[in-house]
């Protein structure tokens, strides 16, 4: 499944400033950032092992443990909680028996709570993947769930 | 030189000075916490925040420069409210243990609170509980008392150059972590307290401490 090895993302990231985005790489080849990587990547950046940990925790879009086929990732930031976004979470929790952090056993989906993804207008919202739904009800979480194999 | 009206009067200051320098060098005392003058200025902990006239919101004194014309105000009202809010907020997460606290009347947060009148925070409380880190034989952690000032991983960088700590996790789950969140046990740490006399709290001690006479002045309670 990796087509690239991670020897190879390290050589095309060379200094600090280019942690995120190699954090980013590894977890789009890799679908998580594995914990044994991170003395390498630390090594090989000239950074201290804690200082690449807490940027790789710090940022909801990279996760420590694999996740399903599907990623829904939903908005826990203020204009989304004021509009009843721990609704939407329960209907998600309902329909898939799962809560956030975890995944389904089929490995379908995977919950994750994110801070601001940006469509404070259209609240709550969620991103299942790279696609953003928005303006949400429990009624419509069915319907947008269906079309995820 | 820069003129800058500091409290109603004009003073003169340097370029390149912060807001925080100019008040120490004129006699005007502004509270701080996560600065020291050793390290490098976050702003973290907004406690030494001034209303400057003109500005959106309050500014941290410790990192903000001086300009022509700035009209700083140290101790108005709206700043003072701030000030007390903030301590509030903290307190809110720290545990109330300061009664068996190693660290008692030494404690700059304490003392903060002291100085403002701040009592029993209006917020909800809401605690993080960590395990006592006590596996290193020259430093035990207490993260349950941490206020995250992040002096100990600023000292440990720009003074020892050993980079021990980092922070990791977001917002309330914040955490000062050792490599990948291992409690700490480090041989660099052997013959260095640093960290410690950094930390304002008590979530930094010698492990031989308990039992030795606190050296320091005292703390004055009001009231």
């Amino acid at each position: 499944m990796a087509d690239k090895s991670l020897p190879q993302l390290l050589a095309s990231y060379r200094e600090r400033k280019h942690l995120l985005a190699l954090l980013k790489e590894i977890q789009e080849v890799y679908g998580y950032l594995p914990g044994e990587f991170i003395p390498e990547i630390a090594r090989s950046l000239g950074l201290p092992v804690a200082e690449v940990y807490g940027v790789g925790t710090f940022y909801s879009f990279l996760s420590a443990r694999l996740q399903g086929r599907n990623v829904i990732r939903v908005c826990k930031s203020a204009p989304c909680w004021l509009k009843n976004c721990e609704l939407i979470v329960e209907t998600l929790k309902r329909e898939l028996g799962i809560g956030p952090g975890e995944t389904t056993r089929d490995g379908r989906f995977s919950l994750q709570l994110t801070n601001c993804i940006g469509a404070c207008d259209q609240a709550p919202a969620m991103m299942i993947n790279d696609t953003t739904y928005v303006d949400l009800t429990p009624e419509k979480i069915p319907e947008i769930l269906g079309g995820y194999k | 030189m820069i003129t800058v009206q500091l409290n109603g009067s004009e003073v003169q200051g340097r370029p390149g000075m912060t807001i925080l320098e100019l008040a120490q060098e004129n006699g005007i005392d502004i509270p701080t916490l996560c600065y020291r003058s050793e390290l490098n200025p976050i702003g973290a902990c907004r406690i030494c925040s001034v209303e400057v006239e003109g500005a959106r919101t309050l500014v941290a004194s410790c990192h903000t420069p001086i300009a022509p014309g700035m009209a700083i105000h140290t101790h108005s009202p709206k700043v003072l409210q701030a000030r007390k809010s903030i301590v509030e907020l903290l307190l809110a997460s720290h545990p109330d243990a300061c009664l068996v606290c190693d660290k008692a009347n030494l404690c700059e947060l304490r003392k903060l609170a002291a100085d403002l009148g701040v009592g029993l925070p209006r917020f909800r409380i809401r605690k993080r509980y960590y395990p006592l880190e006590d596996v290193s034989p020259y430093i035990v952690r207490d993260l349950t008392k941490c206020i995250l000032c992040q002096r100990c991983v600023r000292a440990c960088r720009e003074i020892k150059k050993q980079d021990v700590f980092a922070i990791a996790y977001r917002g309330f789950d914040s955490k000062v972590v050792v490599d990948q969140d291992q409690p700490l046990d480090k041989e660099v740490c052997r013959d260095c307290d640093v960290c410690i006399s950094f930390c304002p709290v008590g979530a930094l001690t010698k492990r031989e401490e308990a039992l030795v006479p606190k050296k320091g002045i005292p703390l004055i309670m009001k009231g």
